[in-house]
């Protein structure tokens, strides 16, 4: 059994089905993150873990205990909100003295605890400060020592990021994984934002219409998604449809664009031959070079250059491919070598090719 | 540029100034008669008295019925609060469906007029077995109604301004029983709510005439009563009790803002002191 078990979790609203049979096993120290788009059932798998919404069916076991149908002030969880969540008729400081005052600490230890994570969070001049004086970044840093304060078993992050702006955004899920990191606290972080979850997280689950559709390490989540909205949802991925040819050998080909991909070889018994199958294929996988160029990858495509768009250190290239729009990114120190309307040469491996059954693509996707 | 500017601060000072004239003469007024020797005959007043304070104090019944008035806004603002606070963050967080439902209840009271709410209690409660009607009791629980809107609306916004589902889940998550997250992070953030609905329930019962004429007359007076036996008796008399009751509205209200500005001051002062000092011995220790 693991530090905490989330075993069969059913949990339904008016009829509505917000989560459907997850398990998840979570081990000490470990963070994992929540991932999927609004009405997932992410936020509602976190609020049965906090105790705020009870489950129709399954059990929660923290540390082989059975905490299904204890009340949330008596699970120890430590929760920080998307809206903060600070008491407005609090100082900073009474905010993260709130739990400690609850557990009837004495004096000294309460203001020896609210100082060291005032100063943890990079605030020990704002303890005197109402919310109304704190920026967005500043209060939801006091409500993360808030949540600390009283050494939650689990920490619990409801999209804590999600209405801060793009630098503190940054900036801050940085700092609440060194936090994390430095406490070895197990925590369960609830995030839409898939760059966010990927950078992290130990392990990341993704979730879709109330059932989970992979759970893995980041690296696994990106590069070996098991389905087709996985590889759509987290990061951004091309999408080429075809006909599966031959499932062993992974080929898959399309008649009317005349072309046949290599892809990975697919599992018995997940797709036949015939079936329609969209190869998907990530930007950072493909490498741009001039037609005349001698490459080593099993496959190889001609497109034309429409848009050269620049992304820091990377640089995007929007190619159609017999009209079929492909995106490539290439470093930026490499981007002189390209010009609009060139005819250039895409080549990519065999393991870079996922196939995945022909279904509806998800917004995220391309 | 600057001759429109003049136009416009202009404009605002007629329509502000109009707005005043409106609103303060008919006080100014009254204050003015209540100490007025005679003002029926001249377009100013013949003289100043106070003459007619000293007939009002003088009354045997004055304090009397100050008590009454006192003892009744007192009692149902208290019985509002504790009636109307539990019920309006109930079906804030726990049963928003019920929301229309309360909502619709709330406005009732706009609707019925305080005679037909009076005639109506008395129907009810005056026979037997139920001979509770016609008692100062029955006319708190009638003005509880009749003022309802008055505390359940800024109670319900004050609800709503804080994000009251989410501190209290804030609070349970730091181990918090459902008492200590009433009473100190509850109430204290919908106190402003409460305090607005308070002092204009205060205010309404302490001027409320109809319904305690028809439910309870001349068993149990207040203040309204004996101001409208004077109105009948000599205006200036009356002019010197509506003073009065304008006073103790007016003083009422002050001290209650006195007191709300005051608690929050030493809060945030004593968090101040008590965090520098924290600080100040932390250097202490580093060193």
């Amino acid at each position: 059994m693991s530090y905490l078990d989330l075993i069969h979790l059913d949990k339904a609203f008016d009829g509505v089905t917000a989560v459907r049979d997850f398990n998840l096993q979570v081990e000490q120290g470990e963070f994992v993150s929540l991932l999927g788009p609004s009405g997932c059932g992410k936020t509602t798998t976190l609020r049965m873990v906090a105790g705020f919404e009870t489950p129709n069916k399954g059990s929660i076991f923290l540390a082989g205990t059975d905490i299904t149908s204890v009340p949330p002030n008596h699970r120890g969880m430590g929760m920080v909100f998307q809206s903060y969540a600070l008491f407005p008729n609090m100082t900073a400081w009474n905010n993260v003295a709130f739990g400690l005052r609850v557990a009837r600490l004495s004096t000294s230890a309460i203001n020896k605890r609210v100082t060291e994570l005032l100063d943890m969070v990079g605030l020990s001049d704002a303890g005197h400060k109402y919310s109304t004086e704190l920026s967005g970044g500043q209060q939801q840093r006091v409500a993360l020592a808030r949540a600390l304060a009283i050494e939650p078993k689990v920490l619990l992050l409801d999209e804590p990021l999600s209405a801060l702006d793009a630098v503190v955004r940054v900036s801050l899920r940085h700092e609440i994984r060194r936090i994390q990191t430095t406490l070895g606290i197990t925590t369960i972080y609830v995030t839409h934002d898939q760059e966010e979850a990927l950078s992290i997280s130990d392990r990341v689950v993704v979730m879709r219409r109330a059932v989970i559709e992979q759970i893995g390490t980041p690296e696994e989540i990106y590069v070996q998604p098991v389905t087709h909205f996985v590889a759509t949802f987290v990061g951004t991925i091309n999408q080429f449809p075809g006909i599966l040819v031959d499932a062993s050998r992974g080929l898959v080909a399309n008649n009317n664009r005349n072309w046949t991909i290599s892809a990975q070889p697919v599992p018995d018994g997940e797709l036949k031959e015939g079936d329609a199958v969209n190869v998907l294929i990530r930007p950072d996988e493909i490498r741009v070079s001039h037609t005349e160029t001698v490459v080593n990858e099993e496959n190889r495509l001609t497109a034309v250059i429409k848009a050269i768009t620049l992304l820091g250190a990377v640089t995007r290239l929007n190619l159609d491919f017999d009209g079929q729009p492909v995106i490539a990114d290439i470093k930026t120190v490499d981007r002189g070598r390209f010009i609009l309307d060139e005819p250039v040469q895409l080549s990519f491996t065999r393991e870079a090719c996922h196939v995945m059954p022909d279904i509806e693509p998800v917004s995220r996707g391309i | 540029m600057a001759a429109m500017k003049k136009k416009y601060s202009f404009l605002t000072g007629i329509v502000i100034g109009s707005f005043l004239f409106y609103m303060l003469l008919p006080i100014v007024a009254t204050y003015v008669f209540s100490i007025a020797t005679r003002w029926d005959r001249t377009i100013l007043p013949e003289g100043l008295t106070l003459e007619w304070y000293k007939v009002a104090f003088a009354d045997d019944w004055f304090f009397i019925v100050f008590k009454n008035s006192l003892v009744l806004s007192i009692s149902t603002v208290l019985v509002s609060v504790i009636i109307i606070v539990p019920t309006a963050y109930w079906v804030h967080l726990r049963n928003p469906k019920a929301r229309p439902l309360f909502d619709l209840i709330s406005i009732i009271p706009f609707a019925i007029p305080g005679v037909v709410l009076a005639l109506g209690l008395i129907r009810l409660y005056a026979h037997p077995p139920l001979m509770i009607g016609r008692t100062p009791a029955m006319l708190v629980a009638a003005y509880v109604i009749f003022t309802m809107p008055f505390m359940y609306r800024p109670v319900i916004n004050s609800l709503e301004a804080v994000n009251i589902r989410v501190l209290t889940e804030a609070a349970q998550s730091l181990g918090s029983s459902w008492l200590r997250t009433i009473t100190q992070v509850i109430l204290p953030n919908i106190l402003p709510g409460m305090l607005n609905g308070g002092l204009l329930v205060f205010a309404i019962i302490f001027g409320e005439f109809t319904i305690a004429t028809f439910l309870v007359g001349a068993r149990f007076k207040t203040f309204p009563m004996q101001l409208v036996y004077f109105t009948r008796r000599d205006g200036r008399i009356a002019s010197a009790y509506t003073v009065i009751s304008f006073t103790i509205a007016w003083v009422s209200s002050l001290i209650i803002l006195w007191v709300v500005t005051w608690g929050a001051k030493r809060t945030s002062m004593r968090n101040t002191q008590h965090t520098k000092g924290l600080f100040a011995g932390d250097v202490v220790e580093q060193k």
